[in-house]
């Protein structure tokens, strides 16, 4: 049984949802400048983001040094990479942004968001389940 | 960084798009006018667009939180073009010259209707970005109810 209450999960989630939002904000600036000549698309590295804020392939737990320690499993603050995007066609005005590319991507990652967002309120829910006594979840 | 930084993206996409809508709008409506205020026939108009790091308030500024990848658009300028302007034969014409030419302007109205399209489509995905931004932020209000 966990003795914890928050979990990796949450922070994973959390993270998610960070990585998610900053791609919407490249991708909505990728549409933006789609007409502006010179410019490059940009992307995000979304999974090695993620699993660099993870830790993987680190050791997980953190040191609890008391048996009452609650450990929150932080995340790391993460920093993914934005870059131009290497796939892009050069259009002849300099540009690269493939509109409907954005499009597709900007669908994909709203739809991640949102399953990101479900899974944290079910996990929200099992909390409160378990602070009820299993009486205040609907 | 946050969606409102997407959303601020988006409307700057939209704001560019409406001006170069406009742009057409007054290039294909002055598809055949022979005469302006400064001479000579309508010139076409360009639209210059450049793209510009969101800014959203100064203490995000000065706490170097800057998203510099984060690119909202910004119109420049509009530029006339510079194109010689087309010489039709239309002796009765009272702007013709001696030798009975009129000059038009430099206005190719099938070019101006694709740029149209082209808009008009860029404008709408704008809309699509600002939503998917809306719909983001709604659901994560969801969270914990």
């Amino acid at each position: 049984m966990s003795d914890r209450i928050f979990d990796s999960t949450i922070g994973a989630l959390n993270t998610s949802l960070n990585v998610r939002q900053l791609k919407q904000n490249v991708i909505s600036g990728n549409i933006a400048n789609a007409d502006t000549p010179g410019f490059k698309a940009q992307a995000v590295e979304f999974e090695q983001a993620f699993r660099d804020a993870l830790g993987v392939g680190q050791d997980l737990t953190p040191a609890g040094t008391h048996p009452g320690h609650m450990i929150p499993h932080d995340t790391d603050p993460i920093d993914p990479e934005v870059y131009d995007d290497p796939n892009g066609v050069e259009s002849l005005d300099g540009n690269t942004v493939s509109r409907s590319k954005e499009m597709a991507e900007m669908a994909e990652n709203q739809q991640m968001y949102e399953a990101s967002i479900e899974m944290l309120k079910r996990k929200l829910g099992i909390v409160k389940y378990g602070i009820t006594e299993g009486g205040g979840n609907k | 960084m946050d969606l409102f930084s997407s959303m601020r993206v988006s409307a700057s996409g939209l704001d560019a798009q409406t001006k170069r809508m406009n742009v057409i709008s007054s290039n294909l409506a002055n598809a055949e006018t022979t005469r302006t205020e400064e001479g000579g026939p309508y010139q076409k108009k360009n639209i210059l667009m450049a793209a510009e790091t969101d800014r959203e308030s100064f203490s995000e500024i000065l706490q170097g939180e800057l998203d510099e990848h984060v690119q909202g658009v910004r119109v420049m300028d509009v530029v006339k073009d510079d194109k010689p302007p087309r010489m039709v034969y239309n002796p009765s014409h009272p702007d013709a010259n001696e030798e009975g030419y009129v000059a038009m302007p430099n206005v190719n109205t099938v070019l101006e209707m694709a740029d149209m399209v082209s808009a008009q489509r860029a404008y709408e995905a704008n809309v699509t970005a600002l939503g998917a931004a809306k719909a983001m932020g709604q659901k994560a209000l969801e969270i914990g109810r």
